[in-house]
């Protein structure tokens, strides 16, 4: 483990906890969006329950990518990257404290979106409830590095928020949370095998409604694993000294 | 001198931000211990030349040696850096963003950690205030947050990219009251500045513009340098830009 990875993500925290208003949002909004989904779809026909896996894997990519996204894009911005730069750290220390560091409230984030899915929604499900968490904490590895990683093309929030249609939403669309990815057209189909989110939802879905195990999904997992890899391979390349800014 | 004692030693040193020259064969020796303006208008290559010596950018050209060694990452803990802009984080408390930078710079005893940043929290004047997050600090106060972060450890180097901007009369006084203070333990400070009035307080200068250094010595040399008697440091400045488009003319 690099030598400041800790204090940096022990800096994160701190950071969140001190700012009560973002930690309330980082807990709350979550139960908002999914009461208002769930609110908003039929219960006797049973979509919920089919939809839910799906909507699981795309909250915890879009709020694991929001919230590092912004976050990262603040430490651009306000100088605090470029400092930090200065400093004896490593570009693994901070890829590793930023992942570290958010990883905590993503997963906070994803766990009351499962428990409160579950649990407050009854939303049925047939595989085991640790092999859901473990599919979303491997999604929230990728989301967190994808967020570092877009910030550094954006310059400022306005920019940031503008990427989300654009990393995001194709993603949402072809990932099979809408309609099957199987009765899209070939080139649709294509791209869908190159977007993480579309493992996401497959390997959620084969736990949460066909009862598979991890071992099942393993290629799900792999594909999503090697995305969690790669991009925090990609982003500590990408923090290079001279591009702070 | 040997290269060893200067604290830097730039030499023909260029640097391009795409086709914009920001460097331009600069050369330069700082020694040990003193303090050293760097003046020059907006967009003279003040900050680009700190951020090369910090390590953050790679000279396209020349050669740059920070306290003997060539820049590379080796060095970061034994320099200080203050950025032009604030750079703190502003959810953070006065302490909690000192004790950062302080874990960062290799201070890893925690009694030890904790003495130094209520040592450098007392030198700022800001004790009273060291549990309020950075958003609750007026401007001079911020700025006096960001310096305790670049000397909180102990550094034998000192970079400060405009330190005095924004800064009360009687604020930069208190500055350069550390600024004397930190010089006499032995510490070499450079600083960026465009005003005269920090000038004045340097042991030596460097006038800079367009990449190049047009002039360097010890102020009141420099002010000699013009041949009048009462010449202030501004007309030395514009005494050198002159004699330097009078010899490209």
């Amino acid at each position: 483990m690099p030598e400041h990875s800790f204090t940096i993500a022990n800096r994160i925290i701190n950071q969140i906890i001190r700012d009560r208003r973002t930690l309330a949002l980082i807990l709350i909004v979550p139960i908002v969006v999914m009461t208002l989904i769930w609110l908003s779809f039929p219960k006797e026909l049973g979509t919920l329950d089919y939809i839910a896996p799906a909507l699981l894997a795309t909250l915890a990519l879009f709020f694991g990518f929001l919230l590092t996204g912004i976050s990262f894009l603040r430490e651009r911005s306000q100088g605090t990257l470029e400092r930090l730069m200065a400093s004896p750290v490593t570009r693994a220390d901070i890829v590793i404290g930023y992942l570290l560091g958010f990883f905590l409230f993503a997963l906070m984030q994803s766990l009351i979106i499962v428990l409160f899915t579950v649990y407050a929604l009854n939303i049925h499900y047939t595989g085991a409830l640790w092999q859901i968490f473990v599919l979303q904490l491997v999604i929230l590895v990728g989301a967190i590095n994808l967020g570092i990683f877009i910030s550094a093309f954006a310059r400022n929030e306005f920019q940031m928020v503008q990427f989300i249609p654009l990393i995001i939403l194709p993603q949402v669309f072809l990932c099979g949370l809408l309609w099957p990815v199987e009765q899209m057209n070939t080139v649709l189909q294509w791209i869908a095998k190159f977007l993480p989110l579309t493992y996401a939802v497959d390997g959620l879905r084969g736990i949460m409604v066909n009862g598979k195990s991890l071992a099942e999904v393993a290629g799900d997992l792999a594909a999503l694993a090697g995305f969690a890899v790669a991009m925090s391979i990609i982003t500590a390349l990408s923090l290079r000294r001279g591009n702070t800014a | 001198m040997a290269v060893k004692e200067f604290a830097i030693d730039v030499n023909n040193a260029s640097f391009f931000y795409g086709k914009l020259k920001a460097l331009d064969n600069l050369s330069l020796q700082v020694p040990r211990g003193i303090s050293f303006g760097l003046l020059g208008p907006n967009g003279a290559g003040k900050t680009t030349l700190i951020r090369i010596l910090v390590g953050l950018l790679k000279p396209s050209s020349g050669t740059v040696s920070v306290l003997g060694q060539i820049t590379d990452r080796r060095n970061a803990s034994q320099i200080g850096y203050m950025p032009q802009q604030q750079s703190l984080y502003t959810e953070l408390s006065v302490t909690q963003n000192i004790d950062f930078f302080a874990k960062i710079y290799g201070i890893k005893d925690k009694t030890v950690r904790q003495k130094k940043v209520n040592e450098t929290i007392k030198l700022i004047e800001l004790w009273e205030r060291r549990n309020d997050g950075i958003s609750k600090l007026s401007g001079g106060m911020k700025q006096r947050v960001s310096l305790a972060c670049a000397i909180v450890h102990n550094p034998p180097l000192l970079l400060l990219d405009e330190p005095t901007v924004g800064l009360d009369p009687e604020l930069r006084a208190n500055f350069w009251d550390h600024f004397t203070g930190l010089n006499k333990q032995g510490i070499t400070i450079i600083i960026s500045s465009h005003t005269m009035d920090d000038a004045a307080h340097c042991d030596r200068l460097a006038f800079i513009r367009n990449g190049r250094v047009i002039a360097s010595g010890a102020p009141n040399e420099l002010t000699q340098s013009t041949g009048q008697g009462d010449a202030t440091l501004e007309d030395a400045f514009l005494y050198c830009v002159r004699l330097g488009e009078t010899k490209n003319a």
